[in-house]
């Protein structure tokens, strides 16, 4: 860093501000276009974006989690059953599910990351089918297969406007988008912090860096944890969104959607490629549900993803894309490591 | 105390995750890799022995067939997916992701291929043994027999042939191996056919006593690796043992809490993590 001399970098800012356009562009959105079918595809896509950044933060100290969905589905469960069968109101239940699916986290991963690896892959998963078999069974308490169904929040009034849930598309949007701010803010924040830095190193040698003292378990139940809360926030919300919940909503399917868009996006950057894999993924699968052939829609995405897998250099997602594309518009390989850092 | 039934019923289950596990284990011990997509090999192997004997092929050859159709499915499944991902830093990574996806391109193309529709398979063996104050059917206990065999006949190839000898050397030490003139990808190939293979016939013998359908493969996937994980990753013990006490353990108290014998299952899974991290019969660190 240059201290005293300051240049404006044209090289480093233009893809900034391309960015910084997307954003502004994605903020007046509605502005735009306010139909139901595109409005409810980023609103689907921005909850499952935030779900795939949780599983990038887990990835980040190297373990591979297989069973968010779970998380999604007790943050669901809980705002769902909260709200209709208790008459919390909105706020308060849409608290505690994120904190609940927190607790959740936090007790799983203090037993099952001690040993990490792939007993971490096969307890998560395991336990994602656990959280399904009993909300299809607890009858008395989760409604089984029938699921719950549920209200709109109650309007909220701001002076004489009045932000209405029931009758437009519009609110839902801005709440999505001041919770993917919200939590991409956070995850961002992890990411680039001295935890973040933790995270990659015991990631990346857990022996040397248990060695140099570093608690590997108060890190990997960090991250964890977080995950676990904002997943279950993303649930829950999602839950309000479809105002219905049932066991199908959050399966081994679901899980295994939120690694592919998490890999498919490109896990060098924790919020870009995460939204991005989430955009993408959930936008060909919400096409491919309208082709009228059932299954169709596991057999391409199996298939693309192993291909992307296959085919791509290693490491590359759509994130990657972007700064390859800049690489190549200035011919410059410095501007390469200027992005590859965040 | 359960009736005696509901333990046969346990044990029938066991011989499946067992097989499974074992093929499992197997696979890992050599690849350092687990095969998230073994559960639809299982899969898999239940249609081709359908349409098998739907063709008229009689049962214990149609058990043979896809056997032999899956194990090579399996071989060039390492051959085109496993091998070329399963490159260092990131292969173990890269190869999660994509047998993780293939579960969903399987069951997709079953669906596809098959229909959606559970498909029963006529009773093969039909007649129940006596055995006081109950009954097997000749179908389960050919389940049983066909364990037996089959874990036995694992047993001879691994302790006295040729192969089996390859295959304890790769798993012991790769390197050292290859100095002594093993082919480490041809074990590896071998390997996974072995594995595959087993899959499949224990989707065959179990065929009959539940219907054949796609999502078939879930469920004792995912039983079987909590099999490895209470048995320890990497011990072919441990996976045998692991699915007798899970098979069992799950019929037994599923008989008195209905669903909740799965979170039982759990917690007893964990609660052996707690107090045992490497399993029953894990080494200590690897």
């Amino acid at each position: 860093m240059i201290i005293g001399r300051r240049y404006i970098d044209y090289k480093s800012l233009l893809p900034k501000i391309v960015a910084g356009a997307v954003v502004l562009v994605l903020a007046i959105f509605p502005a735009i276009d306010h139909s139901v079918v595109t409005l409810s595809i980023l609103i689907s896509s921005g909850i499952w974006g935030i779900a795939a950044m949780g599983f990038t933060l887990i990835l980040r100290t190297g373990q591979f989690s297989m069973g968010q969905a779970a998380f999604m589905a007790i943050g669901g469960y809980v705002a769902a059953i909260l709200t209709v069968k208790l008459g919390v109101p909105f706020w308060p239940s849409f608290l505690a599910s994120g904190v609940l699916a927190g607790v959740v986290a936090f007790l799983i991963g203090i037993v099952v990351l001690r040993v990490g690896g792939t007993y971490f892959s096969i307890i998560t998963l395991a336990f994602g089918e656990m959280v399904r078999i009993v909300i299809t069974n607890w009858e008395s308490v989760t409604r089984g297969a029938a699921g719950i169904l549920l209200r709109p929040p109650a309007p909220i009034a701001i002076g004489n406007f009045e932000i209405n849930f029931a009758t437009s598309i519009v609110p839902y949007y801005y709440f999505m988008f001041l919770l993917v701010a919200i939590s991409g803010l956070v995850f961002w924040q992890i990411d680039r912090s001295r935890i973040g830095g933790t995270f990659r190193g015991v990631a990346a040698n857990p022996m040397l860096s248990e060695h140099l003292g570093v608690p590997l378990m108060k890190y990997r139940v960090i991250a964890f944890t977080v995950a676990g809360v904002f997943t279950g926030l993303a649930g829950a919300f999602h839950v309000h969104f479809i105002s219905v919940v049932t066991p199908l909503v959050y399966g081994l399917w679901q899980s295994i959607q939120i690694m592919m868009m998490s890999i498919v996006g490109g896990i060098s950057s924790i919020v870009g490629g995460s939204l991005i894999g989430a955009f993408a993924l959930y936008t060909v699968s919400n096409y491919l549900t309208r082709v009228p052939i059932f299954n169709i829609q596991y057999l391409v995405f199996g298939a693309v993803v192993v291909l992307v897998v296959l085919f791509l250099p290693r490491g590359t997602g759509i994130i990657d894309l972007w700064s390859r594309f800049w690489r190549k518009v200035f011919k410059d390989s410095d501007i390469y490591e200027e992005f590859s850092t965040d | 105390m359960p009736p005696a039934g509901i333990w046969v019923d346990g044990l029938v289950q066991s011989c499946i995750y067992m097989t499974m596990a074992f093929g499992m284990v197997l696979v890992f011990s050599i690849l350092g890799i687990l095969n998230w997509t073994h559960g639809q090999f299982y899969m898999l192997g239940a249609f081709v022995l359908y349409y098998a004997v739907t063709a008229g092929i009689p049962f214990p050859l149609g058990l043979l067939v896809s056997g032999i159709v899956i194990g090579g499915l399996g071989m060039l499944f390492e051959r085109i997916i496993i091998k070329p991902l399963n490159t260092p830093p990131y292969g173990a990574l890269y190869v999660t992701v994509a047998t993780l996806a293939l579960i969903f391109f399987f069951e997709g193309a079953a669906g596809l291929a098959f229909g959606l529709l559970p498909k029963g398979l006529a009773t093969v063996l039909s007649g129940a043994i006596s055995l006081g104050s109950f009954d097997i059917t000749y179908q389960r206990l050919a389940v049983i027999i066909f364990t037996l065999v089959v874990m036995s006949a694992m047993y001879f190839v691994l302790s006295s042939t040729k192969v089996g000898l390859a295959i304890r050397a790769v798993a012991q030490e790769p390197v050292a191996a290859s100095l002594y003139g093993i082919s480490a990808a041809r074990v590896s190939v071998t390997v996974m056919g072995i594995g595959c293979a087993l899959a499949a016939m224990a989707g065959g013998i179990i065929a009959p006593v539940h219907s054949v359908e796609p999502f078939m493969g879930r469920i004792p996937m995912i039983m079987s690796l909590l099999a490895i994980v209470i048995g320890g990753l990497g011990s072919l013990t441990g996976a045998i043992v692991g699915a007798i006490i899970l098979g069992v353990l799950n019929s037994v108290i599923a008989y008195k809490i209905s669903f909740w014998s799965e979170v039982v299952l759990f917690m007893l899974v964990i609660i052996i993590l707690l107090v045992r991290p490497q399993g029953l019969f894990g080494a200590a660190a690897k």
